[in-house]
């Protein structure tokens, strides 16, 4: 602050630290009131309205405090305060590039401010400037070598930037630094050194770091660390005697982990494809299982390598053994093993064989229940042979539901025979199961009803409630869901449950909601939940920024560094890919029909859809706003007062509940909305051939044939059988014949190379489709593909449609059609805007095959 | 079913397994908290015989533990705290909910020399109390009137660690020819007062620092 021109007499001067003071203790209308005090009598201090700005910020008041920020800039271009508060600023509203260029300014004029180094830092680290961020610690290490954290940190940034040896060797340097042992205690030592032990084998030298990490063993605290570690490197170095001893002691500890199984195959150099090991897998396997009666990895590999009569035996000991016990996830332990046909039916037979039986009492087998923390109600422990019928009929129900076995009829009948002989009025797994059979029929509705009567049972647990609410969105009652929900959410959130949803990242219910929406044709409602899911995965990535300080200080690196290791793949999981993929999909409806943004989103004017039906469904929708309305109110009077957040902000009320402002904009550039969801995609899951065939729809749609080719070879080299390929390939190849003027050259080359000179024969597109028609009439989701062609080539062909919605009716009759097939089939047939009568043409057959399933009755 | 310690990248899971069967909920910060404060000692139960769906398919969690060290503890003893624990329903009676105990409580005592584990239950809860007393060998230390939020009382249960000194000598005395893996003895276990509780019930967790201009002082390490 000496530098700064702008100098405050010595009263105002400490009014201005109290200021500073106030801001770090959230202290923000004192802050604010001695800001203005200042002010009075200094207006044009630059200082004193950058703290003001940062207080107001604080408050959530951005915009006046970026205006004031900039008032200050003015008053003080060389103020250090003022430019390190404008990063502040523009790190709040997460623009780190703006924030990191404030605070390299803010430097340039204090270039030994720890604070700002430090806060560039932090920016660099969430930025993954790795160069940067090397660049501010080694300065930040020079001016405080004695802080472990300063070394520690410029380690982390050699190490992620790929510079193992100098992580290395900046952490030797610190240890030399230490006049003497840290004590035994001191686990943030205890943890640096490890951490430098498994830098020594990420370079790969397993013989030096063994050698290290024996030095360090005795006064290591994470034991379970070390030892597997030192596991590994043995093996690494193939000192197999060595290694079988350490990870035999490991399943000692820990006997149910799966790694220290396949360590032990791997010194003593067993191979379960090799005949001649299999006797000697059975056997260490067997000594394993001898350790204690609670052991289940070791009972249950065997299924994995043994066959034939092996098999056989094995099985029907480890089958036994759970319906002794009632172990109820028996099926789900087991149903891996079912793409070996002979294994499931092998399995099959036995659990079959059992049903005419009654279990032999087995004194060994203990009784003793593992219990949950959720369930409210521990159920009773039923005799030895109801337990058994249970188990059996429960498991053969399970059988006959799942898909590479299915038979639901078979299915159901044991379900029933299980809900018979359940001696528990409060044990719901039976029903439980019964409703999941009902679904897999297609009867959405009595499948929610199913699984409501399950909930009753047990109201106090909540994992029933989940499931419950789950079938209720699937049957498209999403009132009902979020009520049923609203049992267990906290009663003071706001927003309702709905809010405390949303707060608690309930993933699951956001997506499956969304997804109901979209089918209902309600995509306002539908995307407004799916952007709510990329905001969460945005709030996880985010959620990293404190622990680039915290950590350094806690000490913990290896949790750290494998934190960020994750954070950097975050949107490559399931949960982000399974909303993207709808989201995209809806973008997708957006681009083709343009009409559709302009009614607000409501997929509604079908022309499947007779007049009556449109009224009945304005009428419920009317009916529903209305009580949405009543309910709002309701919750509304209820909250005598706002509720406050921890930092004194106040949570607002959604403005726009229904979805419509944002979709209103969405709809104006829907493909370059869905960017934002294709690139992570893209970049993260290339290898989840929905997410290539997202791409080709996008990039099509764009007009990108370059990137639409990629995806395209992708979804080729993914699974050259998919029904896309052929489609897509067809597609592209209409585009191109299609282009208002060529492309550029080298384009066009690669192209050509890549593709043309592939697919395009002598044949044309027309007489390609229909070939590939002949080969492939009986399998649905091809003819669907075919369909999807011959739109592209002439989309107001009636005569065409007609011959779509025969071939696609005659397709669903073929065996293994899937419900899910079926599904698509008739949303492409919406799609086509085809006739009620052409729909019903089809929904009759569909209704053959699956009488019960909701979307087939008739209206 | 395999056991192992909770990684950063399971927590989307841990979230999901957590929110699915209990009504005491976290954002996913406050699992990052536990698994970076104290990344010994949470272990999750993972399934891993479902036919994969994906080359993405997320770990499915089907039981976890997630647990920490009470950060000032009243009673100067240290001592773990466990702040949740679940299984699915689907997977009861594979005796994962003890295993799991187990495996963190071992972390507890080896990594931060704990002299006991402390826990709430809801007085609600008769499996899972049986789960602590009966199997796990808790015990019980009062009720904590209104301790959930809403409203129920809570057992606070804590179980000595003790008996993992004697498996830690009995494991030393196997390693051939090496020293002991001695460590300090703090104090008296579980002899003085309550534990300091109350951390899990607050649902947020703010971890470092509000940054702010002269906020960011250097701490000693």
């Amino acid at each position: 602050m000496a530098q700064n021109p702008q100098q405050l007499p010595s009263k105002e001067a400490s009014l201005f630290r109290h200021v500073v003071q106030n801001y770090e203790t959230k202290q923000y209308k004192k802050g604010l009131k001695a800001a203005e005090q200042i002010l009075r009598k200094h207006p044009n201090h630059g200082d004193t309205q950058a703290m003001k700005a940062l207080i107001l910020m604080s408050q959530g008041k951005a915009d006046e405090a970026f205006d004031l920020c900039k008032l200050a800039l003015k008053n003080a271009m060389k103020s250090h305060i003022c430019w390190h508060v404008y990063g502040l600023l523009y790190r709040q509203q997460k623009n780190y590039e703006e924030a990191i260029k404030a605070y390299r300014f803010a430097l340039r004029l204090e270039p030994d401010n720890v604070q700002i180094q430090r806060d560039l830092a932090l920016l660099q680290m969430q930025m993954r400037d790795y160069t940067g961020y090397v660049q501010s610690r080694r300065q930040m290490l020079q001016q405080r070598p004695g802080f472990r954290q300063n070394w520690t940190a410029l380690a982390i940034g050699l190490h992620l930037s790929g510079d193992l040896a100098g992580a290395e060797d900046v952490l030797h340097r610190y240890e030399e630094t230490l006049r003497q042992t840290p004590p035994k205690s001191d686990i943030e030592h205890a943890e640096a050194v490890l951490y430098k032990n498994t830098i020594m084998a990420e370079m790969g030298d397993h013989e030096r770091a063994l050698e290290h990490l024996d030095s360090v063993r005795k006064s290591a605290l994470d034991r379970t660390a070390v030892m597997e570690m030192r596991a590994e490197y043995l093996l690494q170095l193939d000192r197999t005697d060595e290694a079988e001893k350490a990870y035999t002691k490991l399943l000692k500890r820990n006997a149910e982990r799966r790694d220290y199984y396949e360590g032990l195959e791997k010194a003593r150099g067993l191979d379960r494809s090799k005949k001649e090991d299999q006797e000697k897998l059975g056997q260490l396997y067997h000594s394993c299982a001898q350790q204690s009666e609670r052991i289940d990895a070791a009972r249950r590999i065997p299924l994995d390598f043994k066959h034939g009569d092996e098999f056989r035996q094995h099985a029907d000991k480890y089958l036994r053994r759970m319906f002794q016990k009632g172990v109820p996830s028996t099926f789900a332990n087991v149903k891996q093993l079912y793409s070996d046909q002979e294994k499931k039916e092998t399995i099959c037979a036995l659990v079959q064989g059992y049903l005419g039986e009654e279990p032999q009492t087995n004194g060994d087998v203990d009784q003793v229940s593992s219990g949950t923390t959720n369930g409210s109600i521990k159920p009773p422990m039923p005799d030895a042979a109801t337990t058994w019928k249970l188990g059996v009929n429960y498991f053969l129900a399970q059988h006959y539901d799942y898909h590479l076995s299915r038979d639901l009829a078979k299915a159901q009948q044991y379900i029933d025979a299980a809900i018979a002989v359940n001696p528990s009025p409060s044990d719901y797994t039976y029903h439980m199961t019964r409703a999941r059979i009902i679904k897999h029929m297609g009867d959405v509705v009595k499948a929610s009803e199913a699984m409501n009567n399950a909930r009753e049972m047990d109201l106090k647990d909540r994992y029933i409630n989940t499931k419950c609410a789950k079938y209720q969105l699937r049957n498209d009652q999403n009132a009902d869901a979020i009520n049923t929900m609203g049992m267990f959410t906290r009663k003071e959130a706001v927003g309702g449950p709905l809010g405390d949803l949303l707060d608690m990242q309930c993933v699951w219910f956001i997506t499956e909601d969304g997804e109901s929406y979209y089918r209902q044709g309600k995509l306002a409602l539908a995307m407004k939940r799916f952007q709510a899911l990329y905001d969460i995965f945005e709030v996880w990535q985010e959620d990293q920024f404190d622990f680039h300080s915290f950590s350094l200080r806690k000490g913990m690196v290896r949790a750290y560094v494998d934190m960020l290791r994750w954070e950097d793949r975050l949107q490559e999981h399931p949960f982000f890919t399974r909303a993207a993929l709808s989201a995209i999909r809806i973008y997708c409806l957006l681009h083709d029909r343009p009409d559709i943004g302009k009614s607000g989103g409501h997929l509604n004017g079908n022309d499947s859809e007779s007049a009556a039906d449109k009224k009945k469904a304005a009428k419920k929708a009317k009916r529903e706003a209305e009580k949405a309305e009543q309910e709002r109110k309701a919750q509304a009077a209820k909250k005598s007062q706002p509720q406050k957040a921890e930092d004194g902000e106040q949570k607002k009320e959604d403005q726009d509940p229904e979805g419509q402002e944002a979709f209103k904009i969405a709809a104006e550039k829907p493909l370059d909305e869905a960017m934002k969801y294709l690139h992570p995609l893209l970049e993260l899951s290339p290898r989840n051939v929905d997410a290539q065939v997202a791409g080709f729809e996008i990039y099509l749609r764009r007009r990108k044939y370059l990137p639409a080719l990629k995806c395209h070879l992708a979804t080729l080299a993914l699974q050259p059988e998919h029904p896309k390929v052929f489609e897509q390939s067809s597609r592209l190849r209409l585009a191109l014949e299609q282009l208002a003027e060529p492309l550029p050259q080298k384009a066009q080359q690669v192209v050509e190379e890549t593709f043309l000179s592939r697919v395009a024969g002598s044949k044309s597109i027309e007489a390609a489709v229909e070939e590939y028609f002949q080969q492939h009439k009986t399998s649905l989701a091809h003819v669907q593909a075919v369909v999807r062609v011959r739109q592209a080539l002439r989309p107001s062909d009636a005569d065409q449609k007609a011959k779509s919605v025969q071939d696609l009716s005659d397709a669903l009759k073929a065996d293994g059609t899937s419900l899910k097939d079926a599904l698509d089939g008739l949303t492409l047939l919406q799609e086509m805007q085809i006739s009620v009568e052409a729909r019903e043409k089809y929904v009759s057959v569909a209704r053959e095959q699956w009488p019960v399933a909701t979307v087939f009755q008739r209206r | 079913m395999d056991i192992r310690l909770l990684r950063p990248s399971d927590i989307p899971q841990i979230q999901q397994t957590n929110i699915t069967n209990l009504p005491e909920n976290y954002f996913c910060k406050y699992y990052m908290y536990h698994a970076l404060s104290w990344p010994q000692l949470s272990y999750v139960a993972v399934d891993v015989s479902r036919p994969k769906k994906s080359p993405y398919d997320a770990p499915k969690v089907v039981g976890y533990v997630l647990a920490k060290m009470e950060e000032d503890p009243q009673d100067g003893v240290q001592h773990g705290h466990i702040t949740s624990l679940s299984v699915m329903r689907t997977h009861r009676r594979l005796g994962l909910a003890e295993k799991l105990m187990r495996q963190s409580q071992r972390a507890m005592y080896e990594t931060y020399s704990a002299q006991y584990v402390s826990l709430h239950v809801r007085v609600s809860n008769v499996a899972a109390r049986s789960l602590y007393e009966v199997t796990l060998g808790f015990k019980n230390n009062g009720t904590e009137a209104g301790y959930y939020a809403d409203g129920e009382d809570a057992f606070s249960m804590r179980k000595d660690l003790d008996y993992l000194r004697e498996e830690a000598l009995e494991e030393e005395s196997e390693e051939e020819g090496e020293g002991s893996v001695g460590r300090d003895e703090g104090g008296e276990v579980g002899s003085a007062g309550r534990a300091g509780e109350g951390a899990e019930r607050l649902r947020k967790v703010r971890v470092g620092r509000q940054l702010g201009v002269g906020d960011l002082v250097e701490r000693s390490g």
